[in-house]
C-alpha cells in the first residue's frame, strides 16, 4: 500500500466508492426502479383482488377511447401551461422589483416575507383557498363591496364546472411563484456589473438594457426553472385532490387524480397503471431535456 | 451648472421619487401576495360566526383563542403533530447520513458509471409520485406495514434522497481533499476523516438540505393518503384534510389547525433563509 490517502483511479477505490453509495443506490433501487418496472408490467393485466390475467394492450386502447382519459390530459395540460407561465411572469416581476438598487437589509426582508406561501404544505395552500373562494367567503364578499358582484349572485367558485379548474390553478400560481422568485433573483444578481457599465457607455434604454443584456444572462436559469416546474406541475396531485377532488363532473380532473381515483376507489389497478405510464412518457420527454442540462453544468 | 431646469426635476429629487415607486410597489405587492396568509391568521383568532359574512368581517369584533385551544386539547390532533414531527425529523436525520456518504463517494472518487448515477439521481426527482402510489400500495400491504409510521419514513427518504446527495455533492466538491488527507495521515479512518473535517466544514449545505427534506416530509400528501388508515398514524396534512370533510363549518378551527402547522417552517426559514436560497438556487445558478 503506497499511499493510504491516494484517490486516483483504481479498482480498490472504486469497491470503496460503491460501499459509500451502497445504501443510497439499494434503497433507491427498490423503491423507484423496481416499482417502476412493476407499474409497466401490470399495465398489461387486468388486476382483481385474487388474480391478473394478462389482457395486452387492452388497458390502453380503453384508454385511447376514454373521454374522461384525454379530459383530464386536456386539463393537466391547462392548469401546468397556466401554472408556468403565471409563476414565471410574477416571479420575473417580483425578482426585478427586488433587484433594483435597495438597501440588501430591506430586500431580503421582503424576500423572506414573499417566499411563505412556498413553505406552506400545499393542503394548507389548498384549504385557504376554499375558505376564502366559498360562496360567501372574502372573495366574493370584496368582489360586492366594490360593486362588481350582486350580493346575491355570488359566485361557486370550486363548485361550478366554469371556474373550479381556474381557481385550482391561480391557488397554485400563488403557491409557487416564489420559487421563482428566488431563483430568477439569484440568476440577477449573478449578471456582472460591466456588462450594464458597458450598456451604459453605448448609451442603452431601460427597455434594451433588458432586452440585450439581462434576458440573454437570464436564459439557462429560466429555462431551467420553466422544465422543473413544468415537470412538477403536471405531476401535482394535492391542489386538486384537496380543493374540489376533480370535480364538480371532473371539470377539474388532472391526471395524477385521475389515476388515484381509477386505482383507490375503483380498484382498476390495471388500467390506472396504464394511465401512469402514459403521465411517465409524457414526464420523462421533459425530463431528459432537463438531465442533459443538468449533467452538462455539473461536468 | 447642476441646477435644476425650472420646472424640471432635479437628479436627487427624481432618485427619490424612483425610490419611493419601487417601494410602494414592493409594499402593494407584498400586501397583495400575502393576503391569503393574513386571512388565514385573522380567521384562526375570531369565532366562527364572523367567517362567512358579506360584506366581509375585515376585523373581527371579538378576539378569541379558542380555536387554538380546541386543536391542542385534542388529544387526537396531538398526535398528528407527533407523528408528523417524529415523521420528518427521522427522514431528515436519515436523508443526511445516506446521503453524505454517497455524496461524498460521487465527490471523491473516480469509478465507472459515475456519470450515470447522477444521471439517474437526477432522473428519480422527475419520477410521478402518482405512479409509485400503485406498486407501493400492494408491496407495503405485502409485507405487512400498511398503516404503519414506518412504511412513510421508509418512502419519504426514497424521495428525499436524492436531492440532498446532490446538493451535498456538489459543496464536498468545492473542499480541498487535503482536509481529509491531513486527518487521515494523522490516523483517522477514513469515515473518521468524514466526520471530522468534511461534515462540520459542510454546515452550511447540511443546514440546506435538512430544512429542504424536513419540508418535503412535513407537507408530503399523497403517500400519507394512500398509506395509512387509522387517526392515531394520521398526520398533519391528512389531519387538516379530514377537518374540511367532518366539520364543515369549523373554519376557525380549521385555520388554528392551518397556522400551527405551517409555524414550524416559517420560523425555520426565518432564522436558516440564506442556507436553504443558496442549496435552492445551487444547481441552476452558475456562478
Amino acid at each position: 500500500m503506497a499511499d493510504p490517502t491516494s484517490l486516483r483511479y483504481g479498482f480498490r477505490h472504486e469497491v470503496q466508492a460503491y460501499r459509500y453509495l451502497g445504501p443510497a443506490l439499494l434503497l433507491l433501487g427498490l423503491l423507484m426502479v423496481y416499482p417502476l418496472f412493476q407499474v409497466m408490467r401490470m399495465s398489461f393485466f387486468e388486476i382483481s383482488v385474487r388474480q391478473e390475467s394478462w389482457v395486452g394492450l387492452a388497458n390502453y386502447l380503453q384508454l385511447a377511447r376514454s373521454p374522461e382519459f384525454w379530459q383530464a390530459f386536456v386539463q393537466t395540460v391547462y392548469f401546468t401551461t397556466g401554472s408556468v407561465l403565471m409563476h414565471l411572469v410574477l416571479g420575473m416581476g417580483l425578482a426585478l422589483l427586488l433587484h433594483t438598487k435597495i438597501n440588501t437589509q430591506i430586500r431580503n426582508f421582503f424576500r423572506g416575507f414573499l417566499i411563505i406561501p412556498w413553505l406552506l404544505a400545499p393542503t394548507v395552500a389548498g384549504m385557504i383557498w376554499v375558505l376564502m373562494l366559498s360562496p360567501f367567503g372574502v372573495l366574493n364578499g370584496f368582489l360586492t363591496t366594490i360593486g362588481l358582484l350582486d350580493p346575491n349572485a355570488t359566485i361557486n367558485w370550486l363548485g361550478s364546472p366554469g371556474t373550479s379548474l381556474l381557481s385550482v390553478t391561480a391557488m397554485n400560481v400563488w403557491r409557487a411563484f416564489p420559487f421563482f422568485m428566488v431563483m430568477l433573483l439569484a440568476g440577477l444578481q449573478a449578471i456582472p456589473e460591466e456588462l450594464y457599465e458597458a450598456g451604459a457607455i453605448d448609451g442603452t434604454t431601460p427597455f434594451q438594457k433588458f432586452r440585450y443584456i439581462t434576458m440573454p444572462s437570464l436564459q439557462g436559469v429560466i429555462l431551467t426553472v420553466v422544465l422543473l416546474d413544468f415537470i412538477w406541475t403536471f405531476r401535482a396531485f394535492d391542489p386538486v385532490y384537496v380543493m374540489t377532488g376533480g370535480g364538480p363532473i371532473n371539470s377539474s380532473q388532472v391526471l395524477a387524480t385521475s389515476i388515484y381515483f381509477d386505482a383507490f376507489q375503483k380498484f382498476k389497478f390495471g388500467y390506472a397503471s396504464a394511465e401512469a405510464v402514459v403521465m411517465f412518457l409524457v414526464l420523462f420527454a421533459f425530463s431528459v431535456v432537463y438531465v442533459r442540462r443538468a449533467v452538462r453544468e455539473i461536468g | 451648472m447642476d441646477k435644476p431646469k425650472p420646472g424640471g426635476w432635479g437628479l436627487r429629487a427624481r432618485r427619490r421619487a424612483a425610490h419611493a415607486a419601487i417601494y410602494s410597489t414592493l409594499v402593494l405587492a407584498t400586501l397583495v401576495m400575502l393576503f391569503p396568509i393574513a386571512w388565514m391568521l385573522t380567521v384562526s383568532v375570531r369565532p366562527n360566526v364572523e367567517v362567512m359574512k358579506i360584506p366581509p368581517q375585515w376585523i373581527p369584533t371579538r378576539f378569541t383563542l379558542e380555536p387554538y385551544a380546541k386543536v391542542l386539547g385534542s388529544t387526537r390532533y396531538l398526535r398528528t403533530f407527533l407523528n408528523s414531527y417524529f415523521i420528518a425529523l427521522t427522514v431528515t436525520a436519515v436523508s443526511l447520513v445516506v446521503g453524505s456518504l454517497a455524496a461524498y463517494a460521487l465527490a471523491r472518487f473516480r469509478f465507472r458509471g459515475q456519470r450515470s448515477v447522477i444521471m439517474f439521481l437526477i432522473t428519480t426527482q422527475m419520477f410521478p409520485l402518482v405512479l409509485l402510489c400503485i406498486p407501493y400500495f400492494r408491496l407495503v400491504v405485502r409485507l405487512g406495514l400498511y398503516d404503519t409510521l414506518t412504511s412513510l419514513i421508509v418512502v419519504y427518504t426514497t424521495f428525499t434522497l436524492p436531492f440532498c446527495i446532490l446538493m451535498l455533492r456538489s459543496y464536498f466538491a468545492q473542499i480541498p481533499k487535503e482536509m481529509e488527507e491531513a486527518a487521515m495521515v494523522d490516523g483517522c479512518s477514513r469515515l473518521g476523516a468524514i466526520a471530522r473535517t468534511l461534515i462540520p466544514m459542510s454546515f452550511p449545505a447540511l443546514v440546506g438540505s435538512a430544512l429542504y427534506t424536513f419540508l418535503l416530509a412535513w407537507n408530503e400528501f399523497l403517500f400519507a393518503v394512500v398509506l395509512i388508515e387509522s387517526w392515531g398514524k394520521r398526520v398533519i396534512t391528512v389531519a387538516i384534510y379530514s377537518l374540511l370533510a367532518e366539520f364543515v363549518t369549523e373554519w376557525n378551527m380549521m385555520m388554528a389547525f392551518s397556522v400551527l402547522a405551517s409555524a414550524p417552517l416559517v420560523v425555520a426559514f426565518i432564522f436558516l433563509q440564506r442556507y436553504v436560497v443558496a442549496g435552492m438556487t445551487a444547481g441552476a445558478v452558475k456562478s
